[in-house]
Protein backbone atom coordinates (compact mmCIF):
# COMPACT_ATOMS: atom_id res chain seq x y z
CA UNK A 1 0.00 0.00 0.00
CA UNK A 2 1.38 3.32 -0.87
CA UNK A 3 2.15 5.77 1.86
CA UNK A 4 -0.14 8.81 2.98
CA UNK A 5 0.38 12.52 1.56
CA UNK A 6 0.33 15.45 3.62
CA UNK A 7 0.86 19.04 2.66
CA UNK A 8 3.21 21.43 4.25
CA UNK A 9 2.71 24.91 2.94
CA UNK A 10 4.63 28.32 4.50
CA UNK A 11 1.21 29.91 4.43
CA UNK A 12 3.61 33.06 4.44
CA UNK A 13 0.80 35.81 4.99
CA UNK A 14 2.92 38.78 4.22
CA UNK A 15 3.67 38.10 0.51
CA UNK A 16 1.75 37.42 -2.43
CA UNK A 17 3.57 34.00 -3.38
CA UNK A 18 2.93 33.01 0.34
CA UNK A 19 -0.60 33.34 -0.02
CA UNK A 20 -0.35 31.15 -3.25
CA UNK A 21 0.88 28.42 -0.51
CA UNK A 22 -2.17 28.21 1.35
CA UNK A 23 -4.68 28.70 -1.76
CA UNK A 24 -3.35 25.63 -3.96
CA UNK A 25 -2.90 23.65 -0.28
CA UNK A 26 -6.77 24.13 0.48
CA UNK A 27 -7.79 23.46 -4.09
CA UNK A 28 -5.89 20.22 -3.29
CA UNK A 29 -7.42 19.27 -0.08
CA UNK A 30 -10.86 19.69 -1.45
CA UNK A 31 -10.38 17.78 -4.57
CA UNK A 32 -8.69 15.19 -2.58
CA UNK A 33 -9.98 14.58 1.19
CA UNK A 34 -7.83 12.12 1.82
CA UNK A 35 -4.76 13.96 1.38
CA UNK A 36 -3.59 15.59 4.91
CA UNK A 37 -3.14 19.30 5.48
CA UNK A 38 -0.29 20.88 8.35
CA UNK A 39 -0.73 23.98 9.70
CA UNK A 40 2.82 25.15 9.56
CA UNK A 41 2.24 27.53 12.86
CA UNK A 42 0.61 24.59 15.04
CA UNK A 43 3.68 22.17 13.85
CA UNK A 44 5.58 24.50 14.72
CA UNK A 45 4.27 24.93 18.59
CA UNK A 46 2.64 21.74 18.93
CA UNK A 47 3.87 19.28 16.47
CA UNK A 48 2.28 16.55 18.67
CA UNK A 49 -0.98 17.41 17.10
CA UNK A 50 0.13 15.74 14.20
CA UNK A 51 2.34 12.88 15.16
CA UNK A 52 -0.23 10.24 13.82
CA UNK A 53 -1.15 11.71 10.85
CA UNK A 54 2.95 12.26 9.55
CA UNK A 55 3.74 8.37 10.94
CA UNK A 56 4.60 7.16 7.59
CA UNK A 57 3.97 9.85 5.60
CA UNK A 58 5.04 11.53 2.70
CA UNK A 59 4.89 14.99 2.65
CA UNK A 60 5.01 17.67 0.01
CA UNK A 61 6.35 21.36 1.06
CA UNK A 62 4.79 24.04 -0.47
CA UNK A 63 7.60 27.54 -0.52
CA UNK A 64 6.40 30.96 -1.76
CA UNK A 65 9.84 31.96 -1.26
CA UNK A 66 13.35 31.41 -0.87
CA UNK A 67 13.32 31.85 2.87
CA UNK A 68 12.06 28.50 2.78
CA UNK A 69 10.21 28.77 6.09
CA UNK A 70 8.23 25.17 5.52
CA UNK A 71 11.24 23.00 4.25
CA UNK A 72 13.43 24.18 6.72
CA UNK A 73 10.38 23.61 9.71
CA UNK A 74 10.43 20.23 8.09
CA UNK A 75 14.24 19.49 8.26
CA UNK A 76 14.10 21.05 11.80
CA UNK A 77 11.48 18.66 13.06
CA UNK A 78 13.14 15.91 10.82
CA UNK A 79 10.90 15.06 8.88
CA UNK A 80 12.17 14.05 5.29
CA UNK A 81 10.80 15.80 1.91
CA UNK A 82 9.10 13.94 -0.82
CA UNK A 83 8.59 16.65 -2.85
CA UNK A 84 8.85 19.90 -2.94
CA UNK A 85 7.67 22.91 -4.56
CA UNK A 86 8.48 26.89 -5.04
CA UNK A 87 6.32 28.61 -6.57
CA UNK A 88 9.01 31.45 -7.98
CA UNK A 89 9.25 28.62 -10.15
CA UNK A 90 6.15 27.85 -11.03
CA UNK A 91 5.18 31.50 -11.96
CA UNK A 92 7.85 31.14 -14.86
CA UNK A 93 6.43 27.84 -16.02
CA UNK A 94 3.09 28.47 -16.14
CA UNK A 95 4.22 32.84 -16.94
CA UNK A 96 1.63 34.16 -14.51
CA UNK A 97 2.48 36.42 -12.05
CA UNK A 98 0.14 37.29 -9.28
CA UNK A 99 0.53 41.17 -8.19
CA UNK A 100 1.85 42.06 -4.98
CA UNK A 101 -1.27 42.15 -3.40
CA UNK A 102 -2.23 39.84 -0.52
CA UNK A 103 -5.18 38.55 -1.79
CA UNK A 104 -5.99 36.77 -5.06
CA UNK A 105 -5.72 38.49 -8.48
CA UNK A 106 -6.78 37.00 -11.79
CA UNK A 107 -3.33 35.75 -12.26
CA UNK A 108 -3.08 34.32 -8.74
CA UNK A 109 -6.26 32.46 -9.00
CA UNK A 110 -5.22 30.54 -12.40
CA UNK A 111 -1.94 29.80 -10.85
CA UNK A 112 -3.44 28.36 -7.90
CA UNK A 113 -5.30 26.25 -10.16
CA UNK A 114 -2.62 25.27 -12.06
CA UNK A 115 -0.14 24.15 -9.91
CA UNK A 116 -3.01 21.65 -7.70
CA UNK A 117 -3.88 20.22 -11.19
CA UNK A 118 0.21 19.67 -11.24
CA UNK A 119 0.14 18.56 -7.62
CA UNK A 120 -2.32 15.92 -8.97
CA UNK A 121 -0.71 15.00 -12.12
CA UNK A 122 3.16 15.35 -11.43
CA UNK A 123 3.63 14.72 -7.77
CA UNK A 124 0.79 12.72 -6.71
CA UNK A 125 0.98 10.10 -9.21
CA UNK A 126 4.37 9.74 -8.70
CA UNK A 127 4.15 9.20 -5.11
CA UNK A 128 1.61 7.72 -5.24
CA UNK A 129 3.00 4.79 -7.78
CA UNK A 130 4.65 1.94 -5.86
CA UNK A 131 7.91 1.49 -7.81
CA UNK A 132 10.03 -1.72 -8.07
CA UNK A 133 13.35 -0.81 -5.54
CA UNK A 134 15.37 -0.46 -7.81
CA UNK A 135 18.69 -2.55 -7.43
CA UNK A 136 21.70 -0.50 -5.19
CA UNK A 137 24.94 0.18 -7.49
CA UNK A 138 27.82 -1.07 -6.71
CA UNK A 139 30.92 0.93 -5.45
CA UNK A 140 33.58 -2.01 -5.25
CA UNK A 141 36.91 -0.86 -3.90
CA UNK A 142 37.11 2.60 -4.71
CA UNK A 143 40.31 4.40 -3.19
CA UNK A 144 40.88 7.73 -2.13
CA UNK A 145 43.41 10.19 -1.66
CA UNK A 146 42.46 12.31 1.89
CA UNK A 147 42.95 15.39 4.04
CA UNK A 148 41.60 16.78 7.01
CA UNK A 149 41.46 20.22 7.40
CA UNK A 150 40.35 21.86 10.89
CA UNK A 151 37.33 19.64 11.02
CA UNK A 152 36.44 18.95 7.50
CA UNK A 153 37.06 15.95 5.94
CA UNK A 154 38.12 15.58 2.40
CA UNK A 155 38.35 12.95 -0.58
CA UNK A 156 39.18 12.22 -3.75
CA UNK A 157 38.65 8.90 -5.34
CA UNK A 158 42.36 7.83 -7.31
CA UNK A 159 40.73 6.50 -10.45
CA UNK A 160 38.01 6.13 -12.50
CA UNK A 161 36.17 9.39 -11.60
CA UNK A 162 36.52 12.91 -13.90
CA UNK A 163 35.79 16.35 -12.28
CA UNK A 164 35.44 20.04 -13.17
CA UNK A 165 36.61 22.66 -11.63
CA UNK A 166 32.99 23.45 -10.05
CA UNK A 167 33.47 20.54 -7.84
CA UNK A 168 31.65 17.76 -9.44
CA UNK A 169 32.63 14.72 -10.78
CA UNK A 170 31.43 11.67 -13.27
CA UNK A 171 32.34 8.13 -13.06
CA UNK A 172 32.90 6.25 -16.18
CA UNK A 173 31.34 2.98 -16.97
CA UNK A 174 31.78 2.67 -20.53
CA UNK A 175 29.44 4.45 -22.62
CA UNK A 176 27.42 5.94 -19.21
CA UNK A 177 28.51 7.74 -16.43
CA UNK A 178 27.45 8.72 -12.99
CA UNK A 179 27.65 11.91 -11.82
CA UNK A 180 27.86 13.59 -8.20
CA UNK A 181 29.65 16.15 -5.82
CA UNK A 182 32.84 16.46 -4.43
CA UNK A 183 33.71 16.35 -1.10
CA UNK A 184 35.05 20.12 -1.43
CA UNK A 185 31.50 20.60 -2.83
CA UNK A 186 29.67 19.14 -0.16
CA UNK A 187 31.97 20.62 2.81
CA UNK A 188 30.90 23.93 1.45
CA UNK A 189 27.32 23.43 1.22
CA UNK A 190 26.73 22.13 4.53
CA UNK A 191 23.51 20.19 4.98
CA UNK A 192 22.03 19.71 1.69
CA UNK A 193 17.88 19.72 2.65
CA UNK A 194 16.49 19.11 -0.63
CA UNK A 195 17.77 17.70 -4.23
CA UNK A 196 16.03 18.71 -7.17
CA UNK A 197 16.32 15.96 -9.69
CA UNK A 198 16.62 16.60 -13.08
CA UNK A 199 13.48 14.30 -15.73
CA UNK A 200 15.24 11.41 -17.18
CA UNK A 201 15.63 11.57 -21.23
CA UNK A 202 17.32 15.59 -20.56
CA UNK A 203 19.75 16.03 -22.42
CA UNK A 204 22.47 18.04 -21.53
CA UNK A 205 25.62 20.05 -22.80
CA UNK A 206 28.93 19.71 -20.59
CA UNK A 207 28.63 22.35 -17.68
CA UNK A 208 24.88 22.44 -18.23
CA UNK A 209 22.86 22.17 -14.44
CA UNK A 210 21.72 18.96 -13.63
CA UNK A 211 20.45 19.21 -10.35
CA UNK A 212 19.94 21.93 -7.77
CA UNK A 213 20.78 21.77 -4.25
CA UNK A 214 19.60 23.48 -1.26
CA UNK A 215 21.50 23.42 2.32
CA UNK A 216 20.61 26.01 4.90
CA UNK A 217 23.21 27.96 4.12
CA UNK A 218 22.97 28.19 0.07
CA UNK A 219 21.43 27.15 -3.41
CA UNK A 220 23.88 25.26 -5.36
CA UNK A 221 23.98 23.94 -8.43
CA UNK A 222 25.88 20.25 -10.08
CA UNK A 223 27.48 21.49 -13.47
CA UNK A 224 27.66 18.15 -15.20
CA UNK A 225 31.17 17.16 -16.14
CA UNK A 226 29.72 15.22 -19.03
CA UNK A 227 27.76 16.05 -22.09
CA UNK A 228 24.90 13.26 -22.87
CA UNK A 229 21.42 12.23 -21.90
CA UNK A 230 20.14 11.95 -18.33
CA UNK A 231 18.79 8.30 -18.40
CA UNK A 232 18.93 7.74 -14.58
CA UNK A 233 18.53 9.91 -11.38
CA UNK A 234 19.24 8.73 -7.91
CA UNK A 235 15.41 8.55 -5.85
CA UNK A 236 17.14 7.57 -2.90
CA UNK A 237 18.17 11.27 -2.56
CA UNK A 238 15.21 12.43 -2.05
CA UNK A 239 14.26 10.79 0.75
CA UNK A 240 17.88 10.75 2.18
CA UNK A 241 19.75 13.84 0.86
CA UNK A 242 22.10 13.47 3.77
CA UNK A 243 24.04 11.03 1.07
CA UNK A 244 25.08 13.56 -0.67
CA UNK A 245 27.42 14.76 2.51
CA UNK A 246 28.24 11.19 4.23
CA UNK A 247 29.07 9.67 0.84
CA UNK A 248 29.06 11.96 -2.17
CA UNK A 249 31.49 10.11 -4.46
CA UNK A 250 29.36 6.29 -4.14
CA UNK A 251 25.51 6.67 -2.51
CA UNK A 252 25.36 10.32 -3.06
CA UNK A 253 25.54 10.01 -7.18
CA UNK A 254 23.11 11.78 -8.78
CA UNK A 255 22.08 10.67 -12.34
CA UNK A 256 23.31 8.85 -14.55
CA UNK A 257 24.39 9.99 -18.03
CA UNK A 258 24.51 8.25 -21.69
CA UNK A 259 27.72 9.97 -22.64
CA UNK A 260 27.66 11.40 -26.10
CA UNK A 261 31.39 12.68 -26.75
CA UNK A 262 33.74 11.77 -23.47
CA UNK A 263 36.92 12.79 -25.37
CA UNK A 264 35.59 16.08 -26.37
CA UNK A 265 34.59 16.92 -22.66
CA UNK A 266 37.69 15.64 -21.32
CA UNK A 267 39.67 18.19 -22.93
CA UNK A 268 38.16 20.08 -19.74
CA UNK A 269 38.25 17.47 -16.85
CA UNK A 270 41.25 17.11 -14.43
CA UNK A 271 42.05 13.21 -13.17
CA UNK A 272 41.68 12.16 -9.66
CA UNK A 273 45.06 13.42 -8.70
CA UNK A 274 45.22 16.67 -10.27
CA UNK A 275 42.17 17.02 -8.76
CA UNK A 276 43.17 16.34 -5.55
CA UNK A 277 45.87 19.02 -5.90
CA UNK A 278 43.52 21.49 -7.32
CA UNK A 279 41.44 21.10 -4.50
CA UNK A 280 44.34 21.22 -2.11
CA UNK A 281 45.46 24.26 -3.59
CA UNK A 282 41.98 25.71 -3.11
CA UNK A 283 41.90 24.68 0.60
CA UNK A 284 45.14 26.58 1.45
CA UNK A 285 44.00 29.64 -0.14
CA UNK A 286 41.42 29.86 1.98
CA UNK A 287 42.03 29.14 5.05
CA UNK B 1 35.13 28.14 6.11
CA UNK B 2 36.04 31.35 4.93
CA UNK B 3 36.13 32.81 1.78
CA UNK B 4 39.11 34.28 0.79
CA UNK B 5 39.36 34.49 -3.27
CA UNK B 6 41.74 36.41 -5.09
CA UNK B 7 40.40 37.31 -8.95
CA UNK B 8 43.43 39.05 -9.73
CA UNK B 9 44.81 35.60 -9.68
CA UNK B 10 42.05 33.20 -9.82
CA UNK B 11 42.10 30.89 -12.73
CA UNK B 12 39.91 28.84 -14.29
CA UNK B 13 40.66 25.36 -16.26
CA UNK B 14 43.94 27.00 -16.68
CA UNK B 15 42.36 30.75 -18.05
CA UNK B 16 42.87 33.74 -16.09
CA UNK B 17 39.26 34.16 -14.36
CA UNK B 18 39.62 38.00 -15.28
CA UNK B 19 39.03 36.75 -19.29
CA UNK B 20 36.17 35.03 -18.59
CA UNK B 21 33.00 37.17 -19.07
CA UNK B 22 30.91 35.28 -16.87
CA UNK B 23 28.52 36.71 -14.42
CA UNK B 24 25.12 37.77 -14.07
CA UNK B 25 23.50 41.08 -15.48
CA UNK B 26 20.91 42.68 -13.59
CA UNK B 27 17.66 43.39 -15.98
CA UNK B 28 16.38 46.33 -13.45
CA UNK B 29 12.78 46.64 -15.47
CA UNK B 30 12.08 43.48 -13.86
CA UNK B 31 14.32 43.29 -10.57
CA UNK B 32 11.87 44.25 -7.49
CA UNK B 33 15.08 43.90 -4.73
CA UNK B 34 13.58 41.18 -3.20
CA UNK B 35 17.17 40.36 -2.49
CA UNK B 36 17.04 36.80 -2.37
CA UNK B 37 20.22 36.36 -5.15
CA UNK B 38 22.16 37.83 -2.41
CA UNK B 39 20.96 35.89 0.46
CA UNK B 40 21.84 32.81 -1.24
CA UNK B 41 24.76 33.13 -3.31
CA UNK B 42 27.52 32.63 -0.99
CA UNK B 43 30.33 34.11 -3.04
CA UNK B 44 29.13 37.42 -2.51
CA UNK B 45 29.15 38.63 -6.35
CA UNK B 46 26.04 41.16 -5.50
CA UNK B 47 25.99 44.78 -3.29
CA UNK B 48 23.14 45.88 -1.44
CA UNK B 49 23.10 49.62 -2.19
CA UNK B 50 20.03 50.89 0.18
CA UNK B 51 20.75 54.46 -0.09
CA UNK B 52 20.44 54.42 -4.16
CA UNK B 53 18.27 54.14 -6.96
CA UNK B 54 19.57 51.02 -7.71
CA UNK B 55 19.47 49.05 -4.41
CA UNK B 56 21.40 46.28 -5.73
CA UNK B 57 24.24 45.70 -8.09
CA UNK B 58 26.54 43.01 -9.26
CA UNK B 59 30.13 44.02 -7.44
CA UNK B 60 32.39 41.48 -7.69
CA UNK B 61 32.22 40.21 -10.96
CA UNK B 62 35.01 37.66 -11.04
CA UNK B 63 33.66 36.04 -7.67
CA UNK B 64 31.29 34.26 -9.64
CA UNK B 65 31.45 30.58 -10.18
CA UNK B 66 31.75 30.44 -13.82
CA UNK B 67 28.41 28.71 -15.82
CA UNK B 68 26.48 28.35 -11.66
CA UNK B 69 23.41 30.02 -12.48
CA UNK B 70 22.21 29.19 -8.82
CA UNK B 71 20.93 32.93 -8.42
CA UNK B 72 19.27 33.13 -11.66
CA UNK B 73 17.24 29.87 -11.10
CA UNK B 74 15.61 31.20 -7.48
CA UNK B 75 15.41 34.94 -8.88
CA UNK B 76 11.21 35.01 -8.74
CA UNK B 77 10.79 38.33 -11.21
CA UNK B 78 13.50 36.16 -13.96
CA UNK B 79 15.93 39.41 -13.39
CA UNK B 80 19.13 38.20 -14.03
CA UNK B 81 20.78 37.32 -17.63
CA UNK B 82 23.63 35.58 -18.01
CA UNK B 83 25.78 35.09 -21.07
CA UNK B 84 25.39 32.31 -23.60
CA UNK B 85 27.20 28.93 -22.54
CA UNK B 86 28.20 27.97 -25.71
CA UNK B 87 30.09 31.00 -26.52
CA UNK B 88 32.04 30.59 -23.05
CA UNK B 89 32.94 27.59 -23.26
CA UNK B 90 34.37 28.43 -27.24
CA UNK B 91 36.01 31.28 -25.51
CA UNK B 92 37.85 29.01 -22.61
CA UNK B 93 39.09 26.62 -25.10
CA UNK B 94 40.65 28.97 -27.67
CA UNK B 95 42.15 30.94 -24.46
CA UNK B 96 43.75 27.34 -23.78
CA UNK B 97 45.32 26.54 -26.97
CA UNK B 98 46.54 30.09 -27.10
CA UNK B 99 48.50 29.44 -23.88
CA UNK B 100 49.01 25.88 -24.45
CA UNK B 101 47.61 25.47 -21.10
Amino acid sequence: MSKKICLLPCNGLDKALGVITREVSLKVIEKDSSIDLICPVLYNTNEKKYDEILKDAQIIVIDGCSTRCAAKLADMKGQKISKRIFIPDMTKKFQLRPGKKLVLDIDGEKLVEKIAEEIFTEFITELTTVTEKKEERKFVGVEYFEITVDKYHFRVPKEGYYFNENDCWAKIEGKTALVGITDYFQNKAGDVIFVDLPTIETKIEQFDEVADFESVKALLQLISPVSGNIIDVNNELENSPEFLNCDAYEQGWVAEIELADLEEDKELLMDGPTYFEYMKRKIVEEN
Amino acid sequence: MAEKYDATTATFMGVPRKEIPWWPTIDYEKCNYCMDCDKFCPHKVFERRDEEEKKLIVKNLYNCVVFCRACAKMCEPDALIFPNKKEIIKLIKEIRKRDEV
